[in-house]
């Protein structure tokens, strides 16, 4: 039973960690930006505040079941996701489950949410919402075919389908897989511009043109609820990215606490550095229409994950 | 009496009671299918002894009746559905008229399937074949006139099969002496490396049934223009017959080509494998931009379909097994999904998804069962769905090396979530107007099949195991062995996982502790309101203000992909049936019908023979 609250408590922490981390890198970026943009911009620790504000709101207001529900999948999807991933690389204050689920159960996954947040975006009835939703699901489709063939190509290559085994071999190779197969990452990278939504892939819930798409309809402690969902995704991605392709983080060989400290600080430094890419890349760039995401996921991206394939087999 | 031939009597006295009482007392029509069914099912579920077969002889043609593992696999599939929507049928077409001819028909296709399974030669195979083949003809041609050209194209392709099928049978008794299936392989009729004409003829013939493109044009329509409660049957049972018939044919040629690495089979895998792609990329993105929600999901069939197809010609392990289990949760989900459709239907009149909106809370346990299986069809965990899906994922990167495949295989299931959505958004989301207010919940008998389904789709996809048992039992007759499974745990060849029992339970607690906290906090403060509550870019909509967004629903996505909407393989048949008119128009010019010209045609001849006389008989 030890063994238990361990895990139930390793559970929390990670939640508590994903949740935090998130939250304070969105923070960032709405300060970095707004700088960029010659504003004087809200402080690091705002999204708490909107949290807080949204979360003790007196009155909320529901669409139906399926609108009452659409919080729950994200939320259900994000967690779950967290779960299954490993946090630091052999650590033990963060062992869950990560030993019980590949790569491919994680890709389906992670569209849990946005498909259950689309179906109670779809009862809100408000036509602006369901545009949204074709919109982001069209775009969908469009990043996750250089996504899948990184991954394919990663899988190949190292022969295992597990994230952990995957950070393991680069623990013990030393050579992170950036490197080894550097047109996987470039397709990967290039379908996280589509998976963070920054400009120029920002037109699913542009504010201006489709009052935020599809969470237009949510106020209050659901559009709280699907912010700490956000926030947690946000993370998972990141995470799930070092791990991949930038040598993970934590030593399976040292389970001192300094050790976890000293993971924590490189997967931070690590994951912020990947959230830069995107955020980047969205300062310097207009919107694409929905037409033009795709057949830009579909171009060079597409192809240097073919490239990778091919060199992952050869 | 004979089991086996109990059974088929039975079908054939049900069948001719329920035409014949329907003169009589015309709503006992449905009730006699469903007892029938029933009856059968109890027999052969209590009575039948898997491996027991029986033999007799036609003639001097020897016979063989029998169930064995593999042919289990799909009487379960076939019985369970059709007690489900026999039962379903009943209030489905209380209101139509003609119910004998549909209903003696009914029975008659579900004994033609049952007559398959039972078959252990190819003679009574192929007349079973043809009893399904013609009375599901006669039900997809009862709408009447407008679904006679679809029939045609249905029997036309059925055709095609069936003689490619017949060919194959007769060149295997005068190849290898035999009639029996058993017998026939053992003698090696499907050594790949010796004779390619039968292995492919009879691919061909399954193939027709089991949707594979190019054959698989007739689909769409004789699904969509069927009454549904029989649809249900078609797509979900009919379509796995050719399933059944591809997996004997198939894992026979692998386990019997002596060079595991024989160029003929490897480009047979290649073949098939890329065929069955596809045909789910194409009918994916053809399924999304469909309006009729019945016309949806006949294309999702195909594309479904494609998958097993890829999932049968790795012929790995995994792959197989995969297949198998697709085959099962798509007679499943698609069961269901075709009775919610008619549930729809029955209660608003269309199925039109831009014409019908708003019905989740009109009709609610419909909703439950469209969404969960809507959910085992997008394969999102943790339902049965995504088993069948893993294991197919993970059998084309570990065991088969079909990398680019996978990359198919994945768009399609990927774009497979906006049609997805939008089926769900179609009929049940979206706004509600008030011409729907009067619209209630289908009657129980309908939706208590339906429910039984959804609920089987979250079992399995707890304790995928309890499929695995017959699946793997099926398998090891196929010639696979040491076949793993285990009651909930997904494993590969690389030794990776997927624990459902862990993925279960952390679903279960998140979604039990988030939902609690969602409801409880602020429940007082929380109101619901109506579909026209909304804030219309900070306008108020008025009453009869039109907020529906349903037409053209995913054009952003049919603009990035418009090359592949170019190709239509219906364009190709529908070219070469011109073409082949245009030759037929020319032989009209020689065989004109004017006795003139044919006497014309005789003095020609004549004086051919006079100017070569010399030539031609010299000797």
């Amino acid at each position: 039973m030890e063994d238990l609250g361990l895990k139930i408590f390793g559970a929390v922490l990670t939640t508590i960690l994903g949740f935090t981390v998130g939250m304070t890198y969105g923070g960032i970026v709405r300060k970095l930006t707004a700088r960029v943009q010659n504003r004087y911009g809200p402080p690091v620790y705002q999204n708490f505040l909107d949290l807080f504000k949204l979360q003790s709101k007196k009155t909320n207001i529901a669409h139906g079941f399926m609108g009452h529900m659409a919080p729950v999948w994200i939320i259900i999807a994000a967690v779950t996701v967290l779960m299954f991933i490993p946090i630091l690389n052999g650590d033990l204050w963060f062992p869950n489950l990560s030993f019980h689920g590949d790569l491919i159960f994680l890709l389906y996954m992670m569209v849990f949410g946005s498909l259950g947040m689309a179906l109670g975006a779809g009862q809100s009835g408000n036509p602006n919402s369901a545009i949204g939703v074709s919109r982001g699901l069209s775009q969908m489709v469009g990043f996750e075919i250089p996504f899948v063939l990184a991954l394919v190509a990663l899988m190949i290559q190292y022969e295992t389908t597990s994230v952990q085994e995957l950070t393991q071999i680069q623990h013990d190779t030393g050579v992170w897989m950036v490197f080894s197969n550097p047109f996987a990452f470039l397709a990967a990278l290039f379908a996280s511009l589509g998976m963070f939504r920054y400009a120029p892939f920002d037109i699913v819930g542009a504010p201006a043109e489709l009052a935020s798409g599809p969470i237009s309809e949510f106020g209050g402690k659901y559009l709280g609820t699907m912010m700490s969902g956000g926030a947690i995704f946000a993370f998972i991605k990141l995470t799930l990215y070092v791990h991949l392709f930038l040598g993970g983080a934590g030593n399976p060989d040292n389970s001192g606490i300094f050790a976890t400290l000293l993971g924590l600080g490189i997967l931070l430094i690590k994951t912020f550095l990947l959230y830069m890419v995107p955020v980047f890349y969205g300062w310097i760039n207009p919107r694409y229409r929905t037409e033009q995401a795709i057949r830009y996921f579909w171009g060079w991206p597409t192809a240097l994950g073919i490239i990778g394939i091919l060199w992952a087999v050869y | 009496m004979n089991i086996f031939f109990l059974i088929v009597l039975i079908f054939f006295s049900g069948a001719l009671l329920s035409f014949l009482i329907n003169k009589i007392l015309p709503k006992f029509s449905g009730i006699t299918t469903f007892s029938t069914i029933v009856i059968i099912s109890f027999l052969f579920f209590t009575q039948v002894e898997i491996n027991s077969t029986t033999q007799f002889s036609l003639g001097d043609i020897q016979m063989q009746f029998g169930v064995n593992n593999y042919t289990f696999i799909f009487a379960i599939l076939v019985l369970g559905l059709s007690i489900l929507a026999s039962l379903y049928s009943i209030k489905y077409m209380q209101h139509n008229d003609r119910l004998g001819y549909f209903y003696s028909n009914y029975i008659l296709t579900v004994a033609g399937m049952l007559g398959i399974i039972f078959s252990q030669d190819f003679i009574s195979f192929f007349i079973f074949w043809e009893i399904m083949t013609w009375s599901s003809y006669l039900i997809v041609i009862y709408n009447g006139y407008t679904t006679r050209n679809i029939g045609i194209k249905y029997m036309i392709f059925s055709a095609i099969g069936a003689y490619a099928m017949l060919s194959a049978i007769v060149s295997i008794k005068a190849g290898y002496g035999t009639f029996i299936i058993s017998e026939a392989i053992e003698n090696g009729a499907f050594d790949f490396t010796d004779n390619i004409y039968i292995p492919i003829m009879l691919l061909i013939g399954f193939a027709v049934k089991a949707a594979l493109m190019p054959l698989h044009v007739w689909a769409p329509n004789a699904y969509s223009k069927s009454p549904m409660s029989f649809t249900s049957i078609f797509s979900g049972a009919m379509s796995k017959m050719g399933i059944l018939g591809m997996g004997i044919v198939l894992a026979s040629i692998y386990s019997q080509s002596t060079d595991d690495n024989a160029f003929n089979v490897l480009i047979l895998k290649q073949v098939i494998g890329w065929l069955g792609g596809i045909t789910a990329v194409m009918a994916t993105i053809y399924a999304l931009i469909q309006t009729d929600a019945k016309k949806l999901l006949a294309y999702s069939s195909v594309a479904q379909l494609g998958y097993i197809i890829v999932g049968l010609s790795t012929g790995t392990k995994l792959g197989v097994m995969a297949a198998l289990f697709l085959a099962i949760i798509h007679a499943v989900f698609k069961g269901a999904l075709f009775m919610v459709v008619g549930a729809v239907e029955r209660q608003t009149g269309t199925t039109d998804m831009t014409k019908i909106s708003g019905l989740i809370r009109k009709m609610p346990f419909t909703f439950f069962t469209a969404l969960v299986s809507i959910i085992a069809l997008a394969g999102i965990p943790p339902l049965g769905g995504f088993v069948g899906k893993w294991m197919l994922y993970e059998a084309l990167i570990t065991e088969s090396n079909n990398y680019f495949l996978v990359i198919v295989v994945f768009f399609s299931s990927t774009a497979a979530f906006l049609y997805s959505y939008r089926f769900l958004f179609g009929l049940f989301l979206g706004q509600e107007e008030k011409e729907t207010n009067h619209i209630k919940e289908a009657p129980y008998s309908m939706i208590i099949p339906m429910v039984i389904l959804a609920l089987i789709l979250i079992v399995t996809g707890a304790y995928p195991g309890i499929l695995f048992e017959p699946i793997a039992n099926g398998m090891h007759y196929l010639g696979f062995s040491d076949v793993n499974w285990d009651m909930s745990v997904l494993v590969n060849v690389w030794g990776e996982e997927s624990n459902m029992a862990y993925i279960n339970l952390t679903i279960g607690v998140v979604f039990v502790v988030i939902f609690l906290f969602l409801t409880i906090k602020g429940y007082k403060g929380t109101r619901y309101v109506g579909t026209k509550d909304i804030s219309s870019s900070g306008e108020i909509p008025t009453e009869n203000e039109n907020l529906t967004y349903q037409l053209d629903f995913f054009r952003p996505f049919q603009r990035a992909a418009a090359p592949l909407y170019k190709r239509s393989m219906d364009k190709i048949w529908n070219d070469l049936g011109n073409a082949l008119e245009a030759i037929f128009n020319f032989t009209r010019k020689i065989y004109t019908g004017n006795g003139q010209t044919y006497a014309l045609f005789v003095v020609i001849f004549l004086v051919i023979l006079l100017i070569f006389k010399d030539t031609l008989f010299s000797n």
